[in-house]
């Protein structure tokens, strides 16, 4: 897989391999997650005192939440855009959808976190792929977009 | 000597409102340094020294104290720092 940077500040992913493709695919069903601890940490609470938490549900929570749904939308249109060329595939990331990026990409890493109830000793840990163990697909996957992400984060920098 | 129904109660209620609150940012494993960091420089416009000060604060200490002030702009902020979802809440400043 190869990164770079266009003139016009875009992030262009080429030569990605259908594997990859398919963790990128996942990006947004990943950040989607329902679990109770992946939603408790999307939105936790602001505060100990029990009324600005009651306001926070009612008044902030909603906008998070919509927030979030575009965020993961941005991406999945995006990815639907992925091109095949020659033996893998190329995505073109649109400057004005890096933030979109970044949150969805966040959004996943931490629900991926939460679901397997990963701590920092296990997201240092260096794994391979492997189908057949559920974790270490989790870490690989979790340490890929992490990758990603901080492609991001330099470009804005 | 106030008397005990006398308006006194309400002005310190008042005046608890105008105390500075503390917009705390947690620790977390998941997010990046470098998101932290920018995140910081974005929502609050520090420097780039500041924000990694405030980011190792976090990742060192557990938690830092990233701004202090008037209560509805801190909602403003923790806000804007969930967003991006950094683990941030307020808490009244000890006087």
């Amino acid at each position: 897989m190869r990164l770079q940077a266009t003139e016009e500040g875009d992030l262009l992913v080429e030569e990605i391999p259908p594997f990859l493709l398919q963790l990128i695919r996942d990006i947004p069903v990943r950040a989607g997650s329902n679990h109770p601890r992946a939603e408790a940490r999307f939105f936790p609470d602001p505060s100990i005192d029990d009324d600005l938490v009651e306001d926070w549900k009612a008044f902030v929570q909603p906008e998070l939440l919509t927030l979030f749904q575009a965020d993961r939308e941005t991406v999945r249109a995006d990815v639907r855009g992925a091109r095949e060329e020659g033996g893998g595939f190329s995505l073109r990331i649109p400057k004005n959808h890096s933030d979109a990026w970044l949150g969805a990409l966040n959004q996943a890493r931490l629900a991926i976190a939460e679901e397997g109830g990963f701590e920092e000793n296990d997201i240092a840990e260096d794994v391979s792929p492997d189908p057949e163990d559920p974790r270490a697909m989790a870490l690989f996957q979790l340490g890929f977009y992490g990758f990603l992400q901080e492609c991001l984060v330099r470009m804005q920098d | 000597m106030p008397s005990l129904d006398s308006p006194e109660i309400e002005t310190q209620d008042a005046a608890g409102l105008d105390a500075p609150w503390n917009v705390v940012v947690h620790n977390d494993p998941v997010n990046l340094m470098s998101y932290v960091t920018l995140i910081f420089r974005r929502v609050f416009g520090f420097s780039r020294e500041k924000a990694e000060h405030h980011m190792l604060e976090v990742h060192q200490r557990g938690r830092s104290i990233v701004w202090t002030g008037g209560r509805e702009k801190a909602e403003l902020f923790v806000q804007q720092l969930q967003s991006h979802l950094l683990l941030a809440t307020l808490e009244k400043a000890q006087p």
